[in-house]
């Protein structure tokens, strides 16, 4: 049941970032919400839910965007994939360590998606990519923990 | 010891009455006597009201909280028609321009935006089933906005003049100098490839060219601000600020060649 509540919470999130997210744009640049929903999938639920959970982030990323279909999904459920490989190792339980966690992610998926971006005969200039890697990751980091409170609180996550 | 007795009180006040009556009745005292009295009125008003105040206190709560409900109310209903005659003075310019326009055009209401910060895209609710189709050009009543780049059936993707793929060819309504408009993913737009003794200025009116098939010709794209030569020194470019305002587009017309 908690995770098609959080399954609602990331649709919800979706829809939020393909029409309100552009009121809190810093320099054309908007906070990746579903991203950070996939990252508290990865590191709060089992490796089956964490990974089907960013897949459906992903695929909901997809349909919104103009980047090739599919290009999300498949980084996202990268993404959950490592941070699970990573808790094994190191404990991923602080707010800090979640922070960096989280801006390293968002700075790996723009550099990601420019390259897949270049390679399908997109333009991207150097200063475009630097704003959106550099400005989006720490804008996605300012909005990762209030993503997570509002997860703590919709009791569909143990904090 | 002097002591204070009714009798000796008397006579002062009914000369401080009788004075008081005189300074009254009398036109020409009248108003110095006001000055003089403006004060203890003032005071005994202030008194008068603070007492009605603390007597009727709970009358007047019940009151404050029936008139602020009534003024969130108002407040409310005061909102609502503003937005609905901001929305109304955005439609009429947008029915003058249809009308004004030879162009046929199809009005589309603007329901979102791109989910990533890659490009600057936005999704309006019409599609294919109206008549669009990939490639058409989409204006506002200020000027160029985009060019639909994915029609579905009953939605379209619009990638908008600020976006890095999108470029169309222009030129400086003054001078007739030619040049390539792109998008930067800012506020601004740039015009590239113009000769280094292009006769281009700040404040010129850049508009469509033509020569791209999809945009009829003379249509606004925005006004230059700034000139700049290029780092290799062999060629110039203009920064222009577009016409329409891209951060706050609600309704868009697509132009149907």
């Amino acid at each position: 049941m908690k995770k098609l509540i959080f399954a609602g919470i990331i649709v919800v999130l979706a829809l939020s970032q393909a029409t309100a997210a552009y009121y809190v744009h810093i320099f054309n640049i908007r906070p990746d919400l579903i991203l950070i929903c996939a990252v508290i999938a990865a590191l709060f639920y089992r490796p089956r839910w964490a990974l089907s959970l960013s897949v459906f982030a992903g695929l909901l990323k997809d349909i919104f965007s103009v980047a090739p279909f599919g290009m999300n999904a498949v980084l996202f459920f990268l993404w959950s994939f490592l941070i699970i490989k990573l808790s094994r190792v190191i404990s991923l339980d602080n707010s800090y360590v979640r922070l960096v966690l989280i801006f390293i992610v968002a700075i790996s998926d723009s550099i990601a998606s420019m390259l897949i971006l270049l390679l399908s005969g997109n333009f991207i200039s150097w200063g475009v990519f630097f704003r959106i890697a550099v400005v989006g990751s720490l804008y996605t980091t300012l909005f990762f923990p209030l993503v997570l409170k509002l997860a703590i609180k919709s009791s569909v996550i143990e904090s | 010891m002097f002591k204070l007795k009714k009798k000796n009180l008397v006579y002062p006040a009914l000369s401080v009455i009788f004075l008081l009556f005189l300074f009254a009745a009398t036109p020409a005292l009248r108003k110095p006597a006001f000055k003089v009295l403006k004060y203890p009125l003032t005071l005994a008003a202030l008194i008068g009201r603070e007492a009605e105040g603390l007597i009727f206190y709970h009358r007047n709560f019940i009151q404050n909280e029936k008139l602020r409900k009534e003024a969130d109310f108002l407040k409310h209903k005061l909102n609502d028609a503003e937005e609905a005659a901001i929305e109304n003075e955005r439609l009429r310019g947008l029915l003058s321009f249809k009308q004004k326009t030879p162009l046929k055009v199809i009005a589309a209401r603007v329901i979102g935006r791109s989910a990533d910060n890659w490009f600057s895209v936005v999704i309006i609710d019409k599609g294919s089933d109206s008549g669009i189709k990939n490639g058409f050009a989409v204006i506002n009543y200020l000027g160029l906005a985009g060019r639909v780049i994915d029609a579905g059936y009953s939605t379209s993707r619009v990638m908008l003049i600020n976006d890095p793929s999108f470029s169309v060819s222009a030129l400086a309504q003054r001078s007739r100098q030619e040049g390539l408009v792109s998008g930067t993913l800012g506020r601004s737009l740039i015009m590239k490839y113009l000769p280094k003794d292009s006769d281009i200025k700040v404040s010129d009116t850049i508009v469509t060219s033509g020569l791209t098939e999809a945009y009829p010709k003379g249509l606004t794209i925005g006004t230059v601000t700034a000139v700049g030569e290029e780092f290799s020194g062999l060629s110039r470019y203009a920064t222009i600020e577009p016409a329409v305002n891209l951060s706050s587009i609600e309704e868009l017309l697509i132009i149907i060649p």
